[in-house]
């Protein structure tokens, strides 16, 4: 199982999407005022990205598709909240997405689902504004994944655990039969280094 | 638990993962609206965002854009395809029945033909009874190759009345001639046969029987000539 993982997290690869970022206020706005169209570039835009994480997390593609559905349909209902001006959609759209697939995992996998009411507020689309222009960019994505590559075999773990399988610490800690604090260690160290490597190349 | 404690948890947090005693002072510190660990959040989602971006390429099936279109009550696209459809089978109907309506036509024309065709040989069986029913008119039989009879009417003209014609090679039509006594042949209409090599024709009008030497018949380009161009094929002496 811990090699598996380890293989998973390897196979880490960059999205080939373009994501222009700039213009999603225009399409934002679309989507507030309920223009069928606005929908449509918007699945065009992120509907791939959202399915390629989906079903990552899944991996099984007939529930992709559900939970992707479940996805913009959640996105539509709410854009009266977000905020065209300062809002950023690709990372609240992907946070819709991965919450809507760490539910099903959690559900699958009868484990306590004491989150849910948390990810409901953490996808609230207020939380997603004043992002830089750049926060979803291939570059960044590939700045990411050199950065995760430096990262240890513990840590790549603890990042994959955390992101594509929604454990909690104490879960990483029992799956991996380690001590709590030992995960934590590696949890905090992992996310320094990605969010140290990240900032660096924005600042670069 | 100070904010710089905090901000390395923000990332499990903002993936609602984060649990214990670190979960209770993260939402400490937020909900008094401590500005340090509102930044830190906006930059843990914003790092998470990016994580997300890194699974591997997946192509999703063509029907779920559909489907997501559909479930939010805006797809027209589906009606547009079953529009399309329809329109296609209209367009397929409507070629249909033009295509009906043109073989209608071209079968009609050909019925019309047909029938101006058979009118034609009709009125040329008619005339033909007719000039055989006069008492005065004459006939001289032949008999070497092609069969048959010719008859000579001084107020009506000639029939000649053949089978046994040898078939046509394209372009080639049958001439009749008539050729008085020492003089040089007079054309006298063209005509074809039947696949059977039978064939009737009339040349219609007044004939000085008393000159007429022979009737000929000779193959001929399919516009005629003005004088036989090949040995005739028929050639009747008449004498009365």
């Amino acid at each position: 199982m811990f090699l598996k993982l380890l293989a998973a997290g390897l196979v880490y690869s960059v999205l080939q999407v373009v994501l222009r970022f700039k213009d999603d206020a225009d399409l934002a706005r679309r989507l507030k005022a309920r223009d069928p169209h606005a929908m449509a570039d918007l699945y065009d835009r992120y509907g791939r990205l959202a399915y390629s994480m989906i079903l990552r997390v899944v991996r099984n593609s007939a529930v992709a598709e559900d939970l992707v559905q479940e996805t913009f349909l959640r996105v539509w209902n709410r854009a009266q909240s977000f905020d065209p001006q300062r809002g950023a959609l690709g990372p609240w759209i992907l946070t819709v997405a991965r919450n809507r697939a760490i539910d099903y995992l959690r559900s699958v996998d009868g484990r306590m689902s004491s989150g849910a009411l948390d990810l409901d507020r953490l996808e609230h689309p207020g939380l997603f504004s004043d992002f830089e222009d750049s926060a979803l960019s291939i570059d960044r994505a590939r700045r990411l994944k050199a950065a995760f590559e430096k990262l240890n075999p513990h840590q790549r773990m603890v990042i994959e655990l955390a992101y594509y399988e929604g454990l909690s610490q104490s879960e990483m800690a029992d799956r991996m039969k380690q001590p709590l604090g030992t995960v934590k260690t590696w949890v905090r160290s992992a996310l320094k280094a990605l969010r140290e490597d990240l900032s660096e190349a924005v600042s670069a | 638990m100070t904010c710089d404690e905090l901000k390395d948890v923000y990332e499990l947090y903002a993936l609602g993962q984060l649990d214990g005693e670190e979960k209770e002072e993260a939402d400490a510190h937020l909900d008094r609206g401590c500005a340090v660990c509102q930044s830190s959040l906006n930059q843990a989602l914003a790092l998470n965002a990016v994580v997300l971006t890194t699974s591997p390429d997946a192509k999703p099936p063509a029907r779920l854009r559909h489907r997501v279109l559909a479930s939010v009550g805006i797809e027209r696209r589906r009606w547009g395809w079953a529009a399309g459809l329809a329109a296609a089978c209209m367009l397929v109907v409507a070629l249909w029945l033009g295509v009906q309506e043109q073989n209608r036509k071209a079968e009609l024309d050909a019925a019309r033909q047909t029938l101006m065709r058979v009118q034609g040989d009709r009125d040329r069986m008619l005339e033909a009874f007719r000039f055989l029913n006069q008492p005065e008119t004459r006939q001289v039989g032949f008999q070497k190759g092609p069969r048959g009879n010719v008859f000579v009417n001084s107020r009506s003209g000639v029939l000649i009345i053949a089978t046994n014609l040898p078939p046509l090679t394209p372009g080639r039509i049958f001439q009749m001639w008539l050729i008085p006594k020492g003089g040089a042949p007079r054309p006298a209409g063209l005509f074809t046969a039947g696949a059977s090599g039978d064939a009737f024709h009339i040349l219609s009008g007044p004939v000085d029987i008393a000159a007429l030497g022979t009737v000929a018949v000779t193959v001929e380009p399919e516009a005629g000539s003005a004088a036989p161009t090949t040995t005739p094929i028929i050639a009747v002496p008449v004498a009365f």
